[in-house]
């Protein structure tokens, strides 16, 4: 019996779920719109922008969802600074909570610039501060490399940290295996380019960039399926939980749904839209199943079988 | 600082009265679960349940019968645990959790966010959302008590010393001769978060049982949330790292071939 | 025994606790295991009612034990401190010759002008006195200077002789009693007492009782081992005794057991009567009760040779015991009754007293209420829609033509008449309620100044915490003012009957300089001094203890055992706070005021041996010095020889008594015992094992079955108590289970939880202790839950001859089957703090009890009756 079975759950529900499965897609996105920043050619160009846009959008939603599921929205501030000697740094190093706190901020901060710079690039801007900004870090250019690529590398850490975040806890689950973070970062991987695939489509993206983007996705789906199975071997006998609808969510919606299928319709080289709508209901779906059946253990009840 | 100080439980001489939930609310001015209105647990005569943001003391009864009349009837109350190394402290984000100068760990109601980070991160289920101010609480060893010299208002009302109130290093003494006198009479008596060489460094709040911790709800061996940071970061990195070999190697690669096969047309 | 002392008494409980830490065993005999059965070193089930038959079984084990014959102890406390060597009259029989029931059973006709006293039997226990050789004649011996040397008490009476009354106690003297201290004489209370629990074996007690013979067994030898000179074993008990009809002879039979193994006036020792919390003890000493006055005299009554003051004294004076002084008792109490309006000429005011007419106690009282014979009823501090077969004490309300409810909350007493169950179903319809109801906003305990008396008779004086929100009043603030009215209204008449009124002295308003608490308060401070008394000439003179009383109208006392609480006009003793140092045996004597004069324990003189000395070092309470010297007498100046019982307590003895004092021939009080007469309120200062007089239902415990009870009694061919109250016999609100009744197979008792506090007003308005337990429950065990296909938190229908209710149920072991009379039989229960009010809301149990009880005290048998349960 593992002692997490005795501690409380964090109610982190629908806000977090959102928070996590955005977040994983943001992050996921970012980083490989930095890849192909860096990397790709200059067909791949859409596929930055939207990734850079994708990447924004997820880090200001993931802001707002935070704030809104705090018990007090309006000191969302106290995690940044200390609320009794500001301006004075709240940081902790080791709390992935601190840490992720700041990271979002920061992310949000290089990933915003990015999207700022995508629209320069293309054009778009029409606020003469936004376009100021904007031309500063106009896509493509040697500095915008630099901005895109630190929202990158932050992107990986957004995708990942919260799985390390959901370790670093006592709960079911959560702490009874240390590959949540690796797990999160496969699924933001995997969500992430089957969200440029979706939104590249729209965006102009040509053939070959989705087509290596779907590759990639291709092989992140078999590493999320490999990590995932290493996930529930690391869980022991702590699986019995997934003796509940939230197991047959994992077995279904995540592992044949979200992984598998996508799969089998890469390796079919059918549309790369289905995959990817797949995919994204499969990353989804993989936060909702892992917290969900941690929030509802009813603490040690299940634990000393009464 | 002033010595650490803590609580005692000694549960063998718990009467269940939950005169310490009761003193406990008063004292904080906790409300009652919807105002006092509920449904039978049906759970012995435990209806508090759980410890909470409502409620920081919790008495729970373990109904443990061979049959009609043979058996016995374990009592315990419960509450926050002061851990030594208190693992809601240390992921707190905002700095609410600290460590007072009675090494008694406390959630500053006007700076916590309400996050639930400590909810999580507590091995024994001890915090949660108090609805009224929307932060996290518990036990606060009555630091507004403590201040002024007074006993914690729980171990005030307990009306036979099942909880006991003092520095740290008395309990211990005391708490090691009970369970000795328990032992010569035979019963199987341990401590239980009374060693400061013990999982988390000792908690402030330790208990005197006389079956496994899991019977009482307690974690074997409680641990902070940290154990697993390191690890899962190095899970996190490796992941990141396979993905992002196989991201620059297939994206970078399939530009080469690009190049190779086009000329370089761009 | 009959108790649940960590559930209901959870602060005092504290003690047991030390105690078992310093290696004291609990023994918890109870129907239920409940929360002082976990903490305890053993639990034995028991059927609910069957105590006397475990209790009987203690007794016959005990006095056949090796070692109660062994250890000389046990012989020479029950030879010289009980009265286990008097000879009894010839002409008693016990119930082992009359099948169950003692001589003297005689049929009781109810009386036309109070037919409430619920009796069908009654006993004549003229047969159960003590044998007398007849009195010394020799009265011109005795040196006595008034007229009436040698009167009969009908001259003294005739001739109105006294104050002083003197004369008239000693002629009430009765011849001594005989005696065999050898133990042998087939007539001695011992030899009685040996035949009539020969038949308690530890089988038998199986049998009645359920209990384990083993762990019975076991009782006995922890008992028997922890009595003697060195070790002491106390027996606490509360309403689980009391609320039967045969409660009083439960715990009798406990005191018997007690006396037996010398566990009586010693420290740790003795029968502790749990009593209610704050001041059901004060409410009994200064009685809100019908048939006694202040410090346990019986009211006068019609019914009694009461006829005058004389009369009273008369019938009531035990004259050879501390009781001799009843009559500076009684013309102290009528002084404070009346004032100065009361003068020997009127003997002080007697006449105008109120005399009772039969049974008054609470179920007569509704009973002919709901005979339409009572108009109002002012209901102060109690619930009675949720208590005592509620469905037929709301009928009785409901005949009512007012009702006044004084309460913190409206409670179900004042809402019955639009919310009662019967009611709501329209069984009755609200229009046909003529009843007027008054409602009164109650202060709470700690917003008034008062005193508590807890159970150990100690007064504790507490001031208000904080004032009562709005117009919320104090019962005392109710009945002041009610009687400044009344004496208002009454004034000037001239008809004899409202005399009393006219000439009641009602003096509480605070003095000048006093600020009343509440407009229209009283001063508590003002009470508690008039109950203790003063100089009737100087109000400031207070009385120091109830030895200054006199029967001349020169002392005014409300309640002579409360005398000396108040010593002087600004010493009010039970204001102290002072504990006694850890380390010493710790009686407290500067810590609040215990009556009777700050004694501690009762009886104590039964802590030293004969000689006066210590029955064991361990064991030291009080002793007799021998070498002190004594001042000497304040009042005639003269020397007083050496010698004092000195201790930690203060002695209930004679002070300066030897242990070799003999009594004075002709003395009366405590003159007329001697120095090894510990029990100084007895008749013959002798702990009494067989009692020929005060309880109205035989001399010796005797076991029957409650009223209703599902198997025959295995003991004696009398099914049930031959003198025990019925009320409303054969009206349909008072439906009765016959004998084994199959519709109500399942024994159930009623009881109390921790977490609420009686009829609820205390608890289930207050969110706090309402969400601890939320719901009405009953408790029943796991075989029977799978007989009935009942499963955890199933709603049930719990239902008696009386009334059925909806309770969730509570699958347990901690209650459950038991093999009673080689039947299989359930044992169920519920608490029953229930009602439709408040937060915490509920059936009310109590519709399911009966109106039948205890012929001594009038109280229900809510313990143990039988009922049906059955999935809803």
């Amino acid at each position: 019996m593992s002692d997490t079975f005795f501690s409380g759950a964090p109610h982190w529900t629908w806000f977090i779920i959102l928070y996590f499965f955005v977040g994983g897609i943001a992050g996921g996105a970012c980083f490989l719109a930095a890849v192909l920043d860096w990397f790709g050619g200059p067909e791949d160009r859409p596929v930055v922008r939207t990734g850079y846009n994708v990447a924004a959008v997820g880090a200001i939603l993931s802001g707002a969802l935070l704030t809104i599921d705090l018990g007090q929205p309006l000191r969302f501030w106290h995690m940044l600074f200390q609320s009794a000697n500001f301006p004075a740094i709240m940081f902790k190093g080791w709390s992935p909570i601190s840490f992720g706190a700041w990271a979002i901020l920061v992310f949000g901060f290089f990933s915003v610039l990015s999207a700022l710079g995508g629209m320069a690039e293309e054009g778009r801007l029409q606020n003469p501060a936004l376009r100021a900004v904007g031309g500063a870090v106009r896509g493509g250019s040697g500095l915008a490399k630099v901005v895109g690529g630190v929202a990158g590398l932050l992107g990986v850490f957004i995708a990942g940290y919260t799985g390390v975040l959901l370790s670093v806890t006592n709960r079911p689950i959560w702490a009874d295996s240390p590959w949540l973070g690796a797990l999160f970062v496969a699924s933001g991987a995997s969500t992430g380019a089957a969200a440029l695939i979706l939104l590249g489509l729209r965006r102009g993206a040509s053939e070959q960039s989705l087509a290596r983007v779907s590759a990639f996705d291709t092989k992140a789906l078999v590493v999320e399926l490999l990590v995932l199975a290493i996930f529930i071997g690391s869980l022991g006998s702590v699986n019995r939980v997934w003796l509940s609808f939230w197991g047959l969510v994992l077995l279904v919606g995540v592992v044949w749904l979200g992984i598998l299928a996508p799969l089998r319709l890469h390796l079919q080289r059918r549309p790369v839209a289905s995959a990817a709508k797949l995919v994204l209901l499969g990353g989804f779906l993989l936060r909702l199943a892992t917290i969900f059946a941690s929030e509802g253990v009813d603490r040690y009840r299940v634990a000393a079988g009464m | 600082m002033a010595e650490a100080m803590g609580f005692f439980t000694d549960t063998t001489v718990c009467i269940g009265c939950k005169a310490c939930e009761v003193a406990c609310k008063e004292w904080n001015q906790l409300p009652a679960e919807n105002g006092g209105i509920r449904e039978l647990s049906g759970d012995s005569y435990d209806n508090t349940r759980r410890l909470d943001g409502i409620h920081w003391r919790h008495v729970r009864f373990i109904e443990q019968f061979k049959g009609p009349y043979d058996g016995r009837w374990l009592m315990m109350s419960d509450v926050c645990k002061h851990c030594v190394q208190a693992g809601c402290l240390e992921v707190c984000p905002t700095g609410a959790i600290i460590r007072t100068e009675f090494d008694t760990v406390v959630i500053q109601s006007d700076v916590c966010n309400g996050c639930r980070a400590c909810i999580a991160a507590c091995p024994f289920g001890v915090i949660d959302i108090n609805p009224v101010s929307g932060t996290a609480q518990k036990c606060t060893l009555c630091y507004d008590r403590l201040k002024v010299g007074l006993e914690p208002a729980c171990s005030k009302a307990c009306p036979t010393d099942s909880i006991q109130f003092g520095t740290i290093t008395e309990l211990r003494t005391r708490a090691e001769k009970r369970a000795d006198q328990l032992k010569a009479q035979g019963v199987k008596a341990a401590l239980y978060g009374a060693d400061s060489d013990g999982p988390l460094g000792g908690l402030n709040s330790f208990y005197l049982l006389v079956d496994e911790p899991e019977v009482y709800g307690l974690p074997r061996k409680p641990q902070l949330p940290t154990r697993n940071l390191a690890k899962s970061a190095g899970f996190s990195v490796l992941s990141a790292g396979v993905l992002g070999v196989l991201a620059l190697v297939g994206l970078r690669k399939r530009r080469m071939d690009q190049v190779g096969g086009s000329g370089g047309s761009n | 025994m009959g108790s649940n002392m960590a559930e209901c008494h959870p602060v005092a409980f504290r003690w047991p606790m030390k105690a078992k830490l310093n290696g004291a065993k609990l023994i918890h005999v109870d129907p239920r295991f409940t929360r002082t059965s976990a903490v305890a070193d053993l639990h034995v089930p028991i059927r609910a009612g069957s105590d006397i038959a475990f209790l009987g079984g203690l007794i016959n084990y005990v006095i056949n034990s090796k070692r109660w014959n062994s250890d000389p102890f046990f012989k020479e406390f029950a030879v010289n401190y009980t009265n286990a060597a008097t000879i009894i009259t010839d002409d008693f029989k016990d119930t082992e010759d009359l099948e169950g029931v003692f001589s003297g059973l005689v049929k009781f006709s109810e009386p036309p002008f109070w037919p409430y006293n619920g009796l069908e039997g009654r006993y004549d226990n003229a047969t159960w006195q003590y044998k007398r050789t007849p009195k010394p004649a020799a009265r011109v011996e005795i040196t006595v200077t008034t007229a009436a040397t040698g009167s009969t008490t009908k001259d003294l009476i005739a001739k109105r002789a006294g104050p002083p009354f003197d004369d008239l106690v000693r002629s009430l003297k009765p011849g001594p009693a005989e005696k065999d201290p050898t133990l042998e004489n087939p007539h001695c209370v011992f030899q009685i007492l040996k035949r009539h629990f020969a038949r308690y074996t530890p089988e038998m007690v199986e049998q009645v009782c359920g209990s384990p013979k083993e762990k019975f067994i076991k009782v006995a030898e922890m008992l028997l081992e922890n009595s003697g000179r060195d070790r002491t074993s106390a027996f606490a008990y509360a309403v689980a005794w009391t609320q039967h009809t045969y409660g009083v002879q439960m715990i009798s039979c406990c005191a018997l057991l007690q006396l037996l193994l010398g566990n009586i006036g010693r420290p740790g020792a003795g029968v502790m009567a749990l009593r209610g919390h704050a001041a059901i003890q004060g409410s009994t000493d200064v009685p809100t009760l019908y048939h006694s006055i202040h410090g346990y005299l019986n009211a006068p009554s019609a019914l009694r040779p009461h006829e005058t003051l004389r009369d009273y004294m008369a019938a009531e004076t035990n004259p050879t015991s501390y009781y001799g002084n009843l009559p500076k008792f009684l013309v102290s109490y009528l002084k404070s009754m009346y004032g100065a309006a009361a003068t020997a000429e009127n003997d002080f005011g007697y006449d105008w007293h109120p005399k009772i007419l039969g049974d008054h106690s609470h179920i007569a009282s509704f009973a002919a209420m709901a005979d339409g014979k009572v108009k109002g009823m002012c209901c102060v501090g109690q619930n009675p829609a949720t208590s005592l077969n509620g469905g037929a004490t709301r009928q009785a309300l409901r005949q009512l033509d007012w009702l006044v409810v004084k309460d913190n909350w409206l409670t179900e007493t004042a809402t019955h008449w639009y919310l009662a169950p019967e009611v709501k179903s329209g069984e009755v319809k609200i229009a046909d309620i003529k009843t007027e109801i008054f409602f009164f906003p109650s202060t709470q305990i700690a917003e008034y100044d008062g005193s508590f008396t807890n159970t150990q008779r100690m007064l504790q004086w507490h001031s208000f915490a904080a004032k009562a929100p709005g117009d919320c009043r104090t019962d005392s603030w109710f009945y002041h003012n009610l009687a400044k009215r009344l004496k208002k209204a009454y004034a000037g008449s001239k008809l004899p009957r409202d005399q009393g009124w006219n000439n009641v002295s009602w003096d509480f308003d605070p003095d000048a300089g006093e600020e009343a608490l509440y407009p229209g308060e009283i001063s508590a401070r003002k009470v508690l001094r008039e109950i203790n008394g003063y100089q009737t000439a100087d109000p400031k003179q207070h009385l120091k203890g109830f030895a200054e009383l006199k029967d001349d109208g020169s002392t005014t006392c409300a309640s002579w055992i409360y005398c000396g609480c108040y010593p002087a006009w600004d010493q009010n003793l039970t204001a102290r706070r002072e504990p006694d140092p850890p380390g010493v045996p710790g009686a407290h004597l500067k810590w609040g005021w215990a009556w009777p004069a700050n004694r501690r324990v009762m009886y104590n003189r039964a802590s030293a041996d004969l000689k006066g000395n210590p029955w064991s070092e361990r064991k030291r309470w009080i002793w007799w010095d021998p070498t002190f010297v004594n001042p000497p007498d304040p009042k005639t100046g003269k020397a007083v020889p050496r010698g004092k019982w000195v201790g930690y307590d203060v002695p209930d003895f004679g002070a300066t008594k030897a242990p070799d004092a003999q009594p004075k021939p002709d003395g009366i009080g405590l003159d007329a015992l001697s120095g090894t007469q510990p029990f100084i309120m007895r008749a013959d200062g002798k702990g009494w094992l067989f009692v020929p007089a005060g309880l109205v239902d035989g001399p010796l415990p005797t076991h029957y079955e409650p009223h209703e009870s599902p198997v025959q009694n295995p003991l004696y061919k009398q099914q049930t108590s031959p003198v025990h109250k019925v009320w409303a016999p054969g009206k349909p609100y008072n439906k009765l289970a016959v004998v084994g009744d199959p519709k109500f197979p399942y024994v159930i008792s009623t009881y109390r939880l921790t977490e609420h506090y009686l009829a609820g007003a205390m608890s289930r308005w207050l969110p706090w202790l309402a969400e601890l337990q939320p719901e009405l429950f009953i408790e029943l065990g796991k075989d029977l839950a799978k007989e009935k296909g009942i499963r955890n938190l199933d709603w049930v229908v719990v239902s008696s001859p009386r009334g059925h209710i909806r309770a969730k149920a509570l699958v347990t072991d901690r209650i459950g089957v038991m093999h009673i009379a080689g039947k299989r039989i359930h044992h169920v229960g519920m608490p029953w703090h229930w009602g439709w009010m408040g937060l915490s809301t509920g059936d009310v149990v109590n519709d399911l009890t009966a109106w039948v009880g205890d012929p001594n005290v009038s109280i229900h048998e809510g313990k143990a009756f039988v009922c049906n349960v059955e999935k809803a």
